[in-house]
């Protein structure tokens, strides 16, 4: 595995830095100093400190994928003597540019850390207490779990869940594992933005939730994205973090919407502290700006949404006899169906046709929004009537609609007009508060165009857009009450899912897993509501967990812990992407693991060979054959167990790579070249945005789901969100007594964003949960800065209140009706730097009825009273 | 000859502290030892409230403090313009953390190899060579720097004696930038000889007004902000490290 040294210094001249080269000539230039081979080679002999005798060092770089984050960075590693010492960025790799964040540097201490699990861990104590452990060897643990899941498997697939936190290599753990042994899958549903995915593939068929085209954009509306310390869309942050700061360096303005200013700090041109929860107000009240001030694209609306559909009396879409929807021609004047040739649709108009009334759904959205005046969401989010109207002004401006820009030789639509939005989707209203903030660029022509919206790195459609639009319904749903009368809508990503494990013959589930592998997940921890998720989980009879880390929940419910490496494996392929330019990297082992660690696919091949689902034309080798795309000669015998190592080897060569997975240990990444106009801009395509038309303005599967969930009896509680266009109504939390008189919501920092990781070097910067709370409201409660307190939730449905204690820390930067916790607090245990760091706010949250909607994803937001801590 | 300085870009920097720990990995800093420290600052009442972060590495004064009070001739400037501490030297009298108006020296309270966040004797690490207490030590810190060959990179660092920034002076020789400035994320820490023109740092100084930290002082500090403006009385810093506070 050795390796030459790959690489001197770091940044390019892209981020206005020295390059190697000018550097170089400024040391030459110095009397003096000695440039670097001589003093430092290959190999070297230091002299040696006083007590030890001199060592010959060895020091070689190996190229690797990050492990940390959900991005994947490039990196390097430096090694002396086959010992990682420092981790830098990957100059070649498109996502970080030879840099990381402050968790990539840092997680040099994961690879060292004595209070990983070291070995494969039996429970010796009961389970709902701190686990008591006993060290087996991995024939034991992987024995006893497949004999649990085989067990279960045997009476019924379904009685076996899978469950993953971050899944670094879909095809062989999402695909392979879970098809070879019919487990049932749950994602992570944890700080992500399911209401947001949901809400972009039924709305604009995409997979992501909102970005902009940062070389082109000009004004962004920051929607509660954390510019400095969370992700955004695709990437965890290092990505938008550079293609913010250089489109700020070319003017881009932007406007914070957030109510919380520390996250977008001075990136922010103007700040809209928005009351938490009321996103759709706003959105609706700026959508209704930009039909007032007739800023919108016609010709885009007409062609490409379904904003000329013509609507029956009765929320249908007026249909002709092969079921195609209907527009109103202005050259017949008569109904012709959507797409013809030759037709001029009606954008807005009421008609009489066939004995009834029909009217546009961009006429029925205008009526629908009629009330939604900025006056009226001025009441509602906080924010001045007269700023909802400046920034629906200058969204227009911005806009620039009819206007164009030649790239690579195609004439698109430009405008510069963005929205940044992602974990803000995880409240009750979230899939629709998101559907009415895509109508703003929609009705700019913003979707898809250059320096407009976009949600996925290239323009692909997601399965869901058709899918999400022809739901059948079903009365025997699983765990997950996908397709339910309850939450059609749904990923398995349900936090709804602990709630039907307690009573599952509420929800019409027949039956509950017995069995459960959790795969880097820790639902105690990181997902809300964690009295409801004990009680969910101490239903499992067997659970084994692969975790580097003690989780909460392994400790307080693992039957089996096998510990995963963290860098230490091979991995992948992962996207190396940063949306202008493509790549694919794979992670590289830069060392052997120190413990008794194994990679997650050594795991899944030995349990898979144990269940006897390894081998054959449905087994685990052939799914990920399959799932890896692999072709003859490149694919992977059936007979035979591989090497991870042998595996990539074998999907390199597929790739075109001559030299294997050899390639990949010299190089870390496949750099791809410039991703090309044709597969970024939609109306750079051979059929416009790929066919993916029209963008749904109006939901009619929305409306026809509500009428059979009320037909099948659903309460109004299930079906009273499912509207063609977004309604606003008051959130439930609303409901909650007067005296809990703040909002507490949640944010991630720069130091633990997707870590999941007891890391020194990163709990040094931020050692202890705070509660972040306004000055004056502080006061008004006799709280100083510092103060420790007592925070109470209340749930409005229950009338169940929960408290924790924590210290508060004022901020200016913060509505005076709100407070804020970070999360990845009281994640783990058994380690020092994390045992007494909690508590997470996850305890103080809610996630049953009335908490989440449509999509039955996840509410980060409560109302709360905030009090001085009882003296103990 | 080449005569370093930094300009630091306030208008890129996301606050993110990624050069805080960059330069704890390679400068091997022991815990609660920060050579390099990003202020979070906070400013205004709500909802007229900004948010600022200002980096702070050693200011490497022409005029440095430090350097004067320094009784055994530890503290001491380079040719190359660096401020350095000649670890064979220190005595630990504290004089240059005393004259720093920066407050930019730490002070080794304990015995570095035994501040190293976790403990790395633990028997499970049972042949990972331990160097300086740790199983990821950078052997350059121990090598002998510049034309005198002092030991001024960190590795000799023992209990009672003051270390600080060195702007890296062993990846200089190496011909590689500071650590912190190598690896931020968004180019905002930009390094080079300030002697020369057509240098990156020379360059950005000629394009934007530019400010340095307590310039009345007549400390000369050789690293220089761009894009932003000086923290101000009523700059309220935030998420405060709590750094040098343990004994």
């Amino acid at each position: 595995m050795t390796k030459e040294k790959k690489s001197g210094t770091r940044v390019g001249p892209k981020w206005g830095q020295v390059t190697r080269r000018t550097f170089l000539q400024g040391v030459a230039a110095t009397s003096g100093a000695v440039a670097g081979s001589s003093l430092f080679g290959d190999l070297i002999t230091l002299s040696p400190l006083p007590g030890e005798s001199p060592k010959p060092l060895h020091e070689d770089w190996i190229p690797t994928t990050c492990w940390i984050g959900k991005q994947e960075c490039g990196m390097l590693a430096r090694r002396i003597n086959g010992h990682v010492v420092k981790l830098e960025g990957l100059p070649a790799h498109p996502r970080n540019r030879g840099t990381l964040c402050p968790k990539g540097i840092a997680q040099i201490q994961a690879l060292y850390d004595p209070n990983r699990v070291k070995a494969p861990l039996l429970r010796t104590n009961e389970k709902g207490v701190k686990g008591t452990w006993r060290e087996i060897s991995w024939d034991d643990a992987l024995d006893l779990v497949a004999e649990r899941i085989g067990e279960a498997r045997d009476r019924d697939p379904s009685l076996f869940v899978w469950q993953k936190g971050r899944s670094k290599a879909k095809p062989l753990y999402d695909k392979a594992f879970v098809g070879a042994t019919g487990a049932l899958k749950l994602h992570h549903g944890a700080f992500c933005s399911d209401a947001g995915y949901r809400a972009m593939e039924y709305t604009i068929g995409m997979h992501g939730v909102m970005h902009p085209d940062f070389k082109h954009t000009q004004y962004l509306l920051s929607w509660g994205w954390n510019i400095t310390g969370g992700g955004g869309n695709k990437y965890c942050w290092l990505t938008w973090a550079q293609q913010l700061v250089e489109a700020r360096q070319r003017g881009l303005r932007v406007i914070d919407i957030d109510p919380r200013l520390r996250s977008a700090a001075h990136f922010a041109d103007e700040w809209l502290p928005v009351r938490p929860g009321t996103d759709m107000p706003l959105a609706l009240a700026l959508c209704k700006v930009l039909i007032d001030q007739d800023t919108i694209d016609r010709p885009y609306l007409t062609t490409y949404t379904n904003s000329s559909h013509l609507l029956q009396e009765d929320g249908s879409f007026l249909r002709d006899d092969e079921g195609s929807p209907l527009v109103w021609d202005e050259e017949t004047e008569t109904p012709r169906p959507f797409g013809s040739e030759g037709i001029s649709p009606a954008l807005e108009g009421v008609y009489s046709w066939d004995g009834a009334q029909v009217r546009t759904v961009f006429s029925s959205f205008k009526d629908h929004i009629s009330t939604a005046t900025p006056e009226w969401a001025a009441e509602i989010t906080g924010i001045p009537a007269n700023q909802i109207r400046k920034i629906g002004r200058e969204l227009g401006d911005n806009a620039m609609i009819g206007s164009t820009i030649e790239i690579e030789g195609h004439t698109l639509p430009y405008r510069p007009v963005a929205i940044m939005a992602y974990h803000m989707s995880q409240q009750e209203l979230g899939f629709q508060a998101l559907r009415a903030m895509t109508f703003i660029p929609m009705l700019l022509g913003a979707i898809g165009a250059v320096g407009g919206q976009f949600t996925d790195l290239t323009w692909k459609e997601h399965k869901n857009w058709k899918k999400l639009d022809n739901i059948e319904i079903t009365d025997t749903p699983n765990i997950t009450l996908k397709g339910s009368k309850y939450y059609p809508i749904n990923s398995n990503n349900s936090s709804l899912v602990a709630h039907v494990m307690k009573d599952p013959l509420r929800y019409g589930v027949s039956g509950i897993p017995e069995v459960a592998l959790l795969h880097h997940v820790n639902p105690l921890g990181s997902f809300p509501d964690q009295k409801a998720n004990r009680e969910a989980y101490a239903k499992l009879k067997f659970v084994a967990v692969i975790d580097p880390w003690l989780s909460l929940t392994a400790d307080l419910y693992a039957d089996v812990v096998l510990p995963a490496s963290t860098l230490e494996k091979y991995e992948g392929p992962m996207k190396g992407t940063d949306q202008y330019e493509d790549a694919v990297a794979l992670r590289i082992p830069p060392m052997e693991p120190i413990f008794d660690t194994r990679s997650e696919i050594e795991i899944y091949l030995d349990l898979c060979e144990r269940l006897g689902v390894l081998n054959g034309e449905k087994g685990y080798l052939a799914l990920v054959n399959k799932n890896l795309k692999l072709k003859p000669p490149y694919t992977l015998p059936l007979d035979k167990k591989p090497t991870p190592r042998e595996i990539y080897d074998i999907w390199a060569k597929g790739q075109g790579i001559k030299e294997g997975v050899a390639f990949f240990e010299d190089n870390g990444v496949l750099l791809k070249g410039a991703v090309p106009a044709s597969k970024r801009y939609p109306m750079a395509m051979d059929t416009p945005f790929g066919g993916v038309v029209p963008h749904r303005l109006y939901g009619e599967s929305l409306l026809g789901y509500a009428r059979k969930m009320e037909e099948r009896g659903a309460p109004e509680i299930y079906w009273r969100d499912y509207t063609p266009f977004p309604v606003w109504r008051t959130p439930t939390l609303e409901g909650s007594p007067a005296k809990y008189d703040l909002y507490l919501t949640s944010f991630h920092k720069i130091e633990f964003k997707q870590s999941r990781t007891p890391i020194p070097f990163v709990r040094e910067l931020a050692p202890t949960q705070v509660l972040e709370i306004n000055p004056s409201a502080a006061r008004a409660r006799g709280l100083e800065d510092g103060d420790r307190v007592q925070v109470e939730s209340h749930n409005a449905v229950t009338g169940e209140t929960r408290k924790i204690e924590t210290t508060v820390r004022f901020r200016e930067s913060i509505r005076p009706d709100v407070v804020a916790m970070p999360h990845h607090y009281g994640e783990h245990t058994k380690h020092p730097w994390v045992d007494g760091t909690g508590p997470t706010p996850n305890t103080l949250f809610f996630t049953g009825e009335g908490y989440v909607s449509n999509t039955a994803d996840q509410t980060y937001l409560v109302k709360v009273r905030v009090s001085k801590a009882p003296r103990r | 000859m080449a005569r370093y300085g930094m300009v630091i870009d306030l208008s890129r920097c996301h606050g993110c502290r990624a050069c805080m720990v960059a330069c704890k990995v390679e400068n091997n800093t022991p815990k609660g030892s920060f050579w390099n420290y990003v202020f979070r600052f906070e400013e205004g009442v709500f909802p007229e409230t900004r948010v600022s972060f200002l980096p702070r590495p050693c200011m490497h004064c022409d005029n440095a403090p430090c350097v004067k009070v320094c009784p055994v001739g530890s503290r001491h400037k380079t040719l190359e313009g660096l401020t350095l501490t000649d670890w064979d030297r220190c005595i630990g009298c504290r004089y240059c953390e005393v004259a720093c108006p920066y407050g930019v020296n730490c002070f080794n309270w304990k015995d570095p190899k035994k501040n190293r966040y976790l403990d790395w004797s633990d028997p499970s690490l049972e042949g990972v060579e331990l160097s300086h207490g740790m199983p990821y030590a950078n052997p350059d810190l121990d090598l002998p720097q510049g034309s005198q060959g002092r030991h001024t990179a960190g590795g000799g660092r023992m209990k009672g004696v003051v270390e600080k920034c060195t702007f890296c002076v062993h990846r200089l020789e190496k011909g590689l930038l500071p650590a912190c400035a190598a690896n931020c994320p968004v180019g905002a820490l930009v390094f080079g000889d300030l002697d020369d023109p057509e240098s990156p740092p020379s360059q950005l100084l000629r394009e934007k007004p530019h400010f340095r930290l307590l310039e009345g002082e007549g400390t000369e500090p050789r690293v220089y902000y761009v894009g932003g403006a000086p923290p101000t009385t009523a700059s309220r810093q935030i998420e405060a490290v709590k750094a040098r506070v343990e004994r």
